[in-house]
């Protein structure tokens, strides 16, 4: 029976998992196997980077002892169930109760199959015993973060040094996740946030004893944007795509991958290492051209735009994008949405936009809103946003690609009229994570770091712009403000459905040039249309136009 | 605008395209000569204002064809035509012939942008004034009011009225812009004018809106409600893009958002308010208008207007039937009885918006129709022969009544000026 397991129907949407590559592939195993290796990065560095180590470690201890007097209240009064529990383990956890074996794979997608049927370890069945591993483990978890050099380890290494020093072996680290779940199931734990930093231990101990490859293990005493102040982070990050979607790929016959930022679409398959049986880029079948990308290159003084290295503090190009969004508040309706390759780059850009009064001018047409690296504050932003939209009084929107905005929110009909992507967002080449990535793509893949970054920083941008449009009939224009967008290499890789809208005279445009065609192009876009669209360039479909389609097929 | 059934002197003359042009020219000419005196050079006249090399068009091989204006009006007239015939398919559509209508002019600083030359300011105003013209030209019934927004503060610039003289008077004097623009304070005001209106009067707010955004006091949303209840109508032309909140105010409303393209367009979507829209159904009860039909004064009777306290000769105004006071101008509402005056003619005028001409069918055969029907040949309007010199029958049109042919000038003349077709009203006096 053939399954199809499609992530979206239109051809512009976005992957929501296993459509990814590297850049996303954290993401993507969080979104099927819950709280695996994103709560691993993102949890351990935001609880050790927000506290001190040993408040981290005193935490823990807490939540050790804690639940240390809770199974001695149990114990005392329902030693039965943890006899239940026991046997429960020893049996294989395929075979509980609440966990049916066809569905095993939603929950734990990331795990072979061989942890599902296999018995828990002897020396963990018991609770207690199981505590003691786990303050074992945390113990030598505490030790790695005391040092003082960057370190980048394999897996396997990691899991030998752990056996060395704490005495747990890979089997008891692959199966923490799953212990701990059944003995907080077993214990009937309520108040699961106090036990999230445990949690995240056992997710981490987990994935490095079941994966030997694909993963790296970092450690970096110094936050490097602040090498003074000790703020060690130990990192797990995946470098391989493929692990993710592997369960996808063995349990489906028939799998339909859709995205709207597939492009290049061979790179896809060399990610996700399989071999398409059909692979296909199509256009977007529109109405009327209803997205008008531009390439922004010169500013309103006709020097280059760009966000490189080297320019991109220079007042000069910081005063050109700074009158770029100036004159486009002034010309486009409702919402703006200006995407920025990072938040150090945006705080200071918008520093000097406020020094040089270019923001005031600009707060005259609309009210400013930024999204910052806090969800609740993003997400008020987001709604007084929308609300500026809504009631006429218009808005810009500050984001950072790559950011929660760029990857989810979308900005449709007048929430985004405009997208402007200040620079092209290369990943921060200097990160361990991705030169380890970088690394293992080159030698597993035999993909060039240069492709793969370039890939990367265009299909960001190519999500940020396409946050505009989502429908046929929406309209939205889309502004890629730097020089380095007209070059051939860089342009080629934005997705089809971009590139065919994207003229000849538009790839080289300057500040004035720019306005001139926002005007022209909203007005006309303002204009009634036929939306069922007529005669050739019919868009939408009724069920008898399916059927004409389908008989015509048939007699072809 | 088009003189008689003369005009078809330049379309069925030329042979050749050429000819065609240069006999247009010539036309130009003549009228340049005209209204001057002598004739223009080409380097002399002033191109910047009719921008005639955008009306330029290529064909398929690139090279420039002629300029058949005369073809293109008329094709887009047809196309309006049939668009408000649509509209008013259903056969008895009541219409609001009895409007009470504010004009709001955003004079924000957006309204001083160039993208229209000069500025937008002055692009509204002048076509402001030939839309009061021809709104008074085609709803003698009606008031208009004139309201701007500066500083997003507004002005009533004028009170409703029934003189198209002295709105246009009030507009030109006050143009200047600044600061920002404020819907919610527009509809506000309005609100609380046209609140004020009788209930058979049709309340309608047109609103010219240069600016892409509007700073408000309060909730906008509440406002709308509010203007939704005192059943206004709400109209928004926007000169630059599409916003949201003002399409939100016209469907709420029942009002038309459009947006001009360039200042022709404009002008076009001003002119399409001027005929009264459709009542909805639910807001218009059918009910009894109080009117009064002043007599003009006696010659030797001297009194005071009530207009504008002067003395003045009966001949110059108009007496109240009711309370015998003296107005100088109709229509008008009495300032001591309050009945409302209007003359005859006024309400014969409004008369053709119920009942319109049907629009005609086109008609382009080559070989003339054979039963030799009368008229077949020649414009029943103005008897021009449709035959041209290289005997080629050209693009006539038929009334699907009385089946006269008319050709394209007298078309357009009976639709926008005439009102009647001669054709079925020569039928009608001659069964009678």
């Amino acid at each position: 029976m053939p399954i199809s397991w499609s992530t979206a129907t239109s051809t512009c949407s976005t992957p929501r998992w296993p459509a990814s590559c590297p850049g996303r592939c954290r993401r993507s195993v969080s979104s099927c196997s819950t709280r695996h290796t994103t709560s691993i990065t993102s949890a351990l560095r935001l609880s050790v980077s927000a506290s001190a180590s040993r408040r981290w470690k005193a935490l823990n201890e807490t939540c050790g002892a804690s639940r240390k007097r809770l199974i001695g209240r149990f114990k005392a009064t329902d030693a039965n169930r943890l006899r239940a529990e026991y046997n429960r383990l020893v049996d294989g956890l395929a075979q509980r109760g609440n966990l049916p074996i066809s569905d095993a794979w939603l929950a734990n997608p990331a795990l072979p199959d061989d942890i599902l049927k296999e018995a828990v370890p002897g020396n963990i069945r018991r609770a207690e015993h199981f505590l003691a591993v786990l303050r074992r483990l945390v113990r030598f978890l505490d030790g790695r973060l005391e040092t003082e050099t960057v370190e980048n380890e394999m897996p396997v290494s990691f899991v030998a040094s752990i056996h060395s020093q704490a005495g747990i072996d890979q089997k008891m680290l692959r199966f923490c996740y799953d212990r701990l779940h059944s003995l907080m199931l077993t214990l009937e734990i309520t108040d699961t946030d106090e036990f999230m930093h445990i949690q995240t231990i056992c997710d981490f101990a987990t994935l490095i004893g079941t994966y030997t490859r694909g993963f790296s293990i970092i450690t970096e005493p110094y936050d490097e944007r602040m090498p003074d102040i000790r703020d060690p982070v130990i990192q797990l990050s995946c470098h391989d795509a493929s692990l993710a979607i592997q369960p996808v790929f063995d349990r489906f016959q028939t799998v339909v991958i859709t995205s709207g930022t597939l492009s290049p679409i061979d790179l896809y398959p060399r990610l996700l290492n399989f071999n398409p049986v059909i692979s296909r880029s199509f256009t977007m079948s529109l109405t009327r051209d209803c997205i008008c990308p531009m390439v922004l290159t010169r500013g309103s003084d006709q020097l280059p735009v760009s966000t490189k290295f080297d320019m991109r503090s220079d007042p000069g190009v910081v005063r050109n994008y700074g009158r770029l969004l100036l004159e486009m508040s002034s010309a486009v309706p409702d919402g703006i949405v200006c995407f920025f390759v990072s938040y150090s780059y945006m705080d200071g850009i918008v520093n000097s936009w406020n020094e040089m009064g270019i923001l005031q001018d600009i707060m005259q047409h609309k009210l400013v809103f930024i999204e910052t690296p806090d969800v609740v504050e993003t997400t008020l932003a987001l709604d007084n946003y929308r609300k500026a939209c809504d009631c006429g009084r218009g808005a810009i929107f500050f984001s950072v690609a790559r950011g929660k905005v760029a990857e989810g929110i979308d900005f449709d009909r007048h929430y985004g009229r405009l997208v402007i992507m200040f620079g092209v967002p290369f990943q921060y080449t200097l990160s361990r994570i991705l030169l380890a990535r970088l690394e293992y793509l080159r030698e597993t893949f035999q993909i060039k770091e240069g492709d793969f970054l370039t890939f990367d920083a265009l299909r960001q941008a190519a999500q940020c712009v396409g946050r505009v449009i989502r429908s046929k009939a929406d309209y939205g224009m889309m502004i890629f403000a730097d020089k380095r967008y007209s070059r051939h290499d860089k342009r080629s890789k934005l997705p089809g459905w971009i590139l065919s809208h994207l003229h000849d005279a538009h790839l080289n445009l300057s500040t004035d040039m720019a306005l001139h065609i926002a005007r022209e192009f909203l007005r006309r876009m303002a204009q009634p249309y036929d939306k069922m669209g007529s005669g050739g360039n019919k868009t939408l479909l009724t069920e008898e136009d399916l059927q004409n389609m389908a008989q015509d097929a048939m007699e072809m | 605008m088009y003189g008689g059934g003369g005009g078809g002197g330049g379309f069925n003359a030329p042979s050749t395209a050429s000819g065609r042009r240069r006999n247009q020219e010539d036309e130009e000419e003549e009228e340049e000569e005209a209204g001057e005196g002598r004739v223009l050079e080409a380097w002399e006249r002033a191109y910047a204002d009719d921008r005639s090399w955008e009306a330029l068009q290529e064909d398929d091989s690139g090279l420039l064809r002629p300029i058949d204006t005369k073809t293109l009006v008329h094709a887009q007239y047809r196309r309006r035509l049939l668009l408000r015939s649509a509209a008013t398919a259903a056969a008895r559509i009541q219409k609001g012939l009895i409007r009470y209508l504010y004009i709001v002019i955003d004079l924000s600083r957006a309204a001083s942008e160039m993208d229209y030359r000069p500025s937008r300011m002055a692009v509204v105003a002048k076509h402001a004034e030939a839309f009061i013209r021809e709104f008074f030209d085609q709803n003698p019934l009606s008031h208009v009011g004139i309201v701007t927004i500066k500083d997003g503060i507004c002005h009533r610039l004028t009170e409703i009225g029934g003189s198209p003289e002295s709105q246009i008077k009030a507009l030109m004097g006050k143009l200047e812009c600044s600061g920002d623009s404020s819907l919610q304070n527009a509809l506000e005001l309005v609100h609380g004018y046209l609140d004020q209106v009788p209930s058979y009067g049709h309340k309608e707010i047109l609103i010219l809106y240069s600016a892409l955004n509007t700073c408000d006091p309060g909730d906008i949303m509440e406002t709308i409600e509010k203007c939704k209840k005192s059943k206004i109508r709400c109209s928004i032309i926007g000169l630059a893009a599409e916003i949201f909140i003002c399409k939100h105010i016209c469907e709420e409303t029942g009002g038309s958002y459009t947006i001009a393209l360039d200042e022709s367009h404009f002008k076009e979507l001003l002119l399409e308010h001027a005929p009264p829209s459709p009542a909805i159904a639910e807001y218009a009860a059918a009910n009894l208008i109080k009117m009064g039909f002043p007599q003009r004064g006696a010659e030797d009777l001297i009194s005071i207007c009530s207009c504008h306290k002067k003395i003045k000769s009966g001949a110059e105004g108009y007496i109240c039937p009711r309370c015998k006071v003296n107005v100088c101008e109709l229509p008008t509402e009495c300032r001591t009885c309050g009945l409302t005056l209007v003359s005859s003619p006024h309400l014969a005028r409004s008369y053709h918006h119920l009942f319109p001409v049907q629009p005609f069918d086109e008609v382009s055969s080559i070989y003339p129709n054979k039963l030799g029907q009368k008229g077949g040949q020649k414009c029943y309007g103005c008897q021009q022969s449709f035959i041209n010199p290289d005997s080629q029958s050209s693009l006539h049109v038929r009334c699907p009544k009385c089946n006269q042919h008319f050709c394209l000038d007298c078309d357009i003349y009976i639709h926008e000026s005439l009102h009647n077709c001669p054709g079925c009203e020569s039928q009608r006096s001659s069964s009678s």
